[in-house]
């Protein structure tokens, strides 16, 4: 099959705009007759559901949670990212484009890169049209600040709340969709597979997470916004819930998954502390502003930070990369970080840790200063270690975070499968090997509001002819039944070990060799490693209580079973990829001294993995740069 | 758009409670004359209980006021049904304490303590002094009915006395929480004015509570 | 660490549930509260038990979707945390700690410590919103927000919709949580156009749903994770008053 990312014609600048032109367009009396199935209510789910809405189609949304409300999007807390040169520093949409391009490593496709920049200025004026609280000015005005490796100031932020506030106005938004009759929600549903007739999306089957119940749902078209699938490390700072079951079901039904071993580690997280421990807190990274990172000098030193002297302190980055320092992108500080940990000079009570110091700044600033700047950030770090970190320096450690990886999709954001659509987190679209700070509640955003409502017309409008399908379809029937096996098949194992102690150990893998720095032997092991433990899960897992009951544990076992799956192709693709690019290091690939070595003769594409009953077969979509050329990242 | 009626509920009781929080100051100075001297006390008195009587100014506030006392009790009756019925099941262990006062979680009880004290209020005085029930009242040296030997003679029951100065501990409860909750409900919601109103309503319940209180105390003392 | 859990098991909305005991070792103090029954689960699992069923998703205290009374306060025996975020530390060996769902009769119980918030959503349907379909929005700066303005609408957005405050409230009051929303889109220049509306329907959708009044107790704010002021009620009653007399 070859892949057709459909790029519309012309300059950069106008492609999008040729693009819609040429769209097709559907009759308001027509739309009322198409129906769309939206599994996800995050940023782009939500945003994706109430627009088609109020553009007349007749919309479901499922979410897993209890609401809508609580989709992950509401944990981030940056900010989100728009082209708006409010802070006159020469911003514009292309410096906008430029620097996402670049900082994901030159892995992603100009003309949607593009576009997400592009899109960005109107996406502000939307939210703040909803009632979003941006941070402003005494004159009214919107206030920006910098973020994560970029020289101008184009992130908007609310509080630290960034993230919940964007989603509660989508929320309210699909809500107002709601009340007026043209979306349905249903909440605590999980998709649990996805119904292919004859090639096209045209269905899902949900388990109701109360009753149990497997329920069938049919519609003309279908799209995934079902987020992010960093909890196949099991510690990331994703929500417990987060899965990439709806995605990894789509993929086993023909849709091809893209770059699934892009993940971003983010350099400061609160470390692990115990092996009970279930979620990794990110803290802003703002804290590195202020904060200078060290390790001791010494191996496995004892003493208690304070206690350390100066000369005795190791503050790496600004060793290494002198003039980002503190500041270096979250890849280079996260594998930076761990070649500290792993070379034994980690610290804390699982030696996992490096230090984050503000002593400096509070002897220079002021502890005031301090305080007026991080002081929610201190409060929430003590209220999860108890420790004043006014006082003594925050223990802080990589954490799983963004997967760049997704299902395929192309410019309109259809997967492979016909009439299945991929939308935020769960697509790989513009991030490329890394993502910038603050773009990616950009990107579920206007993927949901912007794209995806002008590029599924394209394909509804052939719906239009067709005969819609009723659930009892054979294809309904047999995706039904065999959801029905793999539940009976998992509760009726009454193995040894619980969910948790699985999960943990495919974690384990995953983090050891898929993570931050990755090496042939390391993945060829990981696969093997993963898949003995898949066996043993499969004989040896015990799971109690019934299907056809509220059933945490079964909900936990169902995700875990696609994520180990997912993790076998996770590492097939980083073993695939011999170079190093973005958040994807390759051992075997790097300068003398340490730093990324990206092969684009032989590596300037997406790699798109199909399924093929328990293998993967990948398909190659070569990245063109027709308007920029891609140059080597350096932070040094 | 129908009124919502637990909104409207409570505005009722909140301007009823206002309403009698303002008629407590009027009663309390006006029974401050049982403070005075006897002599003087007597006759200060009973002409201010007859005007009580005879104004049609007064009477007409009077009748106000108890039909302010029927509307309290009943809505503050109804929206305390309706409230237990939103909470069927209780926790079993509840330290409500440590978040909120005693009186803000009963004002429903206390407010039946008030009750019952007014029932009784009314029949010692209210019942033989207006409806003329009960033993004769004499009449005092100026000719007015002499209201203060009624009280001057219950208040030489000790059990009465106690009875009633310690129900002036719930009135002071109920209307420390009620008056600063009353502004909120009526629509109040300046930040430093609410913190002013938290103080004015506590040193306004503690003067109406002690300022009744003693009363009995002096006038049995005498 | 050590401590005995008394936690209400309740097999389904039509059944009735009891306390029951479970005494659990070899927890360590750095665990979170959750975490902790994590581990009491994960011991259930390997005695062929049931496990407990609570909720949470985040982790974080920002989602909402965590919540139990604990040891007879709303979120445990702090002020204005979640779930989530309370650690086992806060705990002695040996403590008994009990754990209750949300009681409230519009917060049936769907399964030991699970609860149906749905009434939330509905409160919300009835007008938390902004009336303005994507793509008809004005430039971003073309209408000014004092910095007071946004800030005050942001104390009150930041509600994460946990629902402590109807569980903490002797009367299962909802109004801390409509108020937070109406005052958040009411006092933003955007919102203005259907506050009166807004106000009155939210309210009413919040008297049908059967939470009970105010009482002006205050433990709502007590409990709040987001520290959301009880003034928030007085202003959502002035504003539904003017809306009655003007609107
Ligand atoms: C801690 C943290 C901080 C972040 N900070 C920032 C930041 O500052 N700036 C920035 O730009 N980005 C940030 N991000 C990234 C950004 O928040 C996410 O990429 C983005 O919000 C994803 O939105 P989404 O709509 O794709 O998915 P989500 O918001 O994750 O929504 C997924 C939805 O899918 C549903 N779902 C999932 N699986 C199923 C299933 N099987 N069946 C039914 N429904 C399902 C869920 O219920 C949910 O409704 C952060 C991420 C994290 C984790
Ligand atoms: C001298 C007599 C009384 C005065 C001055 C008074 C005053 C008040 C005031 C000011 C309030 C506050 C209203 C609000 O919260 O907004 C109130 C509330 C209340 N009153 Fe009274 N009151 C009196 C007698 C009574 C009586 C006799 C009852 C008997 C049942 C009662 C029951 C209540 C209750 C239950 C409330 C609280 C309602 C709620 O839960 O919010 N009160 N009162
Ligand atoms: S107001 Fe506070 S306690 Fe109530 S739901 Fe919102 S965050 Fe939770
Ligand atoms: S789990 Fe999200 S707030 Fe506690």
């Amino acid at each position: 099959m070859k892949l057709d990312s459909k790029i519309p014609e012309g300059r950069l600048e106008d492609k999008w705009r040729n693009y819609q032109i040429k769209a097709q367009l559907i009759n308001p009396a027509n739309k009322k007759k198409l129906n769309v199935i939206v599994v996800g209510s995050g940023l782009s789910g939500a945003g994706a559901a109430a627009t088609l809405a109020e553009l007349g189609y007749d919309v479901q949304c499922f979410c897993y949670q209890d609401s809508a409300r609580r989709a992950h999007s509401v944990a981030a807390q940056g900010g989100i990212n728009a082209a708006k040169n409010y802070q006159h520093d020469g911003d514009s949409v292309w410096r906008m484009f430029y620097d996402t391009l670049k900082g994901g490593d030159f892995r992603s496709r100009e003309a949607n890169t593009y576009r997400l920049a592009e899109l960005s200025a109107p996406l502000i004026d939307h939210f703040v049209q909803q009632g979003v609280p941006f941070a402003r000015e005494y004159g009214g005005v919107l206030v920006n600040r910098s973020f994560g490796g970029v020289q101008v100031q184009r992130t908007f932020y609310a509080r630290g709340q960034t993230g919940q506030q964007l989603l509660l106005a989508a929320y309210s938004q699909l809500y107002k969709m709601i009340r007026a009759k043209k979306v349905k929600m249903f909440p605590r549903s999980e998709m649990i597979d996805l119904v292919v007739i004859d090639g096209k999306a045209k269905g899902i089957i949900v388990r109701d997470l109360v009753t149990g119940e497997l329920k069938r749902y049919v519609a003309d078209a279908i799209v995934l916004a079902t987020g992010g699938y960093s909890r196949v490390f099991r510690l990331s700072t994703l929500a417990i819930g987060c899965n990439g079951s709806a995605i990894w079901k789509a993929h086993k039904r023909g849709a091809f998954f893209a770059a699934p071993s892009f993940t971003q580690i983010h350099p400061t997280a609160l470390p692990q502390t115990s092996e009970a421990q279930s979620k990794l807190t990110l803290m802003s990274e703002s804290l590195r502003n202020d904060g200078r990172i060290w390790v001791p000098k010494k191996k496995e030193d004892i003493r208690k930070a304070n206690d350390i002297p100066e000369k005795e302190r190791d503050y790496y980055l600004e060793r290494r990369y002198p003039s980002f320092g503190n500041l270096a992108p979250r890849d280079i500080a996260s594998r930076a970080a761990k070649e500290r940990i792993d070379a034994g000079y980690g610290v804390g009570r699982l030696k996992n840790a490096v230090y984050l110091d503000f002593r400096h700044a509070i002897d220079k600033l002021g502890i005031q200063t301090i305080k007026d700047r991080y002081e929610n950030l201190f409060g929430m770090y003590k209220k999860i270690t108890g420790i004043d970190a006014y006082k003594e320096p925050m223990q802080i450690s990589p954490a799983a975070h963004f997967s760049m990886g997704g299902l395929w999709v192309d410019y309109e954001l259809m997967t492979t499968i016909p009439g299945l659509y991929a939308v935020g987190e769960c697509n790989f679209s513009d991030h490329g090997a890394n993502r910038l700070g603050a773009n990616s509640l950009l990107q579920a955003s206007i993927d949901g509001y912007f794209i995806l409502p002008n590029t599924i017309n394209n394909y509804l409008a052939g719906a239009l002819e067709e005969d819609i399908p009723t659930t009892d379809h054979i294809e309904f029937e047999k995706a039904e039944k065999e959801v029905r096996v793999i539940i009976d098949r998992v509760l009726n194992i009454n193995g040894t070990k619980t969910v948790d102690h699985f999960h943990r150990e495919l974690g384990k893998v995953m983090w050891q060799e898929c993570a931050m720095s990755r090496n042939k032997k390391g993945l060829e092991k990981a696969i093997l490693q993963i898949k003995t433990l898949k066996d043993e899960f499969w004989s040896d897992v015990k799971v109690t209580g019934s299907g056809n009951e509220l059933n945490t544990e079964l909900e936990k076992a169902l995700r875990l079973a696609d994520f180990m799956e997912m993790g076998i192709l996770m590492c097939t693709d980083a073993l695939e990829r011999e170079e190093s690019c973005g958040a994807h290091f390759r051992e075997e690939f790097q300068t003398e001294d340490g730093e990324a070595v990206r092969v684009d003769e032989n590596y300037s594409y997406v790699s798109a993995w199909e399924y093929d009953e328990g293998d993967f077969k990948l398909h190659k979509e070569e990245l063109e740069f027709e308007f920029v050329q891609p140059s080597v990242r350096s932070y040094k | 758009m129908a009124v919502n009626k637990l909104f409207f509920r409570k505005t009722i009781i909140a301007g009823t409670g206002l309403f009698l929080c303002l008629f407590l100051i009027v009663h309390l100075s006006a029974n401050w004359i049982l403070l005075l001297p006897e002599e003087t006390a007597r006759e200060l008195y009973n002409s201010y209980a007859t005007t009580l009587r005879e104004n049609l100014f007064i009477k007409s506030i009077s009748y106000i006021l108890y039909a302010f006392i029927v509307l309290h009790v009943i809505y503050a009756l109804l929206i305390t049904i309706h409230n237990r019925k939103a909470k069927p099941q209780k926790y079993v262990v509840n330290h409500f304490l440590q978040n909120s006062t005693w009186t803000s979680q009963n004002m429903g009880l206390i407010g039946t303590m008030i009750l019952l004290f007014i029932v009784v209020h009314l029949a010692n005085f209210w019942v033989r002094v207006k409806l003329g029930m009960g033993e004769i009242i004499e009449l005092d040296a100026i000719g007015n009915l002499d209201v203060y030997e009624v009280t001057f003679s219950l208040f030489h029951n000790i059990y009465y006395v106690i009875f009633y100065t310690i129900l002036m501990i719930p009135l002071g409860l109920h209307l420390n929480h009620g008056l600063k909750s009353a502004f909120k409900t009526l629509g109040f919601y300046h930040k430093k004015g609410l913190r002013i109103s938290a103080k004015v309503s506590l040193i306004y319940a503690v003067i109406i509570s002690i300022g009744f209180g003693v009363i009995p105390f002096f006038v049995y003392l005498k | 660490m050590k401590v005995t859990f008394k936690i209400w098991r309740q097999e389904n909305r039509n059944t009735k549930g009891a306390i029951k005991e479970y005494k659990v070792d070899g927890l360590t103090e750095d665990m979170s509260f959750l975490e902790a029954l994590d581990h009491l689960n994960e011991l259930l699992v390997l005695k062929n038990e049931k496990v407990i069923a609570y909720e949470y998703d985040c982790r974080e205290g920002i989602c909402g979707q965590c919540g139990v009374f604990i040891n007879g306060r709303a979120h445990g025996p702090h002020d204005n945390i979640t779930t989530c975020q309370l650690h086992m530390r806060s705990f002695k060996d040996g403590d008994t700690i009990v754990v209750e769902p949300w009681r409230a009769a519009s917060f049936p119980v769907l399964k030991d410590l699970i609860v149906d918030r749905s009434a939330f959503d509905r409160i919300m349907e009835q007008g938390g919103y902004i009336t303005a379909k994507t793509g008809t929005a004005p430039e971003a700066n073309a209408i000014l927000i004092p910095k007071e303005v946004s800030d005050s609408a942001m104390d009150v957005a930041a509600c994460i919709g946990c629902g402590a405050c109807v569980a903490t409230c002797k009367n299962a009051s909802a109004a801390l949580f409509a108020s937070a929303k109406i005052n958040h889109l009411n006092n933003l220049p955007q919102g203005h156009p259907e506050a009166h509306k807004r106000v009155q329907e939210m309210t009413y959708q919040m008297e049908l749903e059967g939470f009970g009044s105010c009482s002006f107790t205050g433990a709502c704010e007590v409990e709040c994770p987001e520290g959301i002021s009880i003034t928030n009620i007085a202003e959502m009653y002035a504003k539904y008053t003017k809306a009655k007399l003007f609107g």
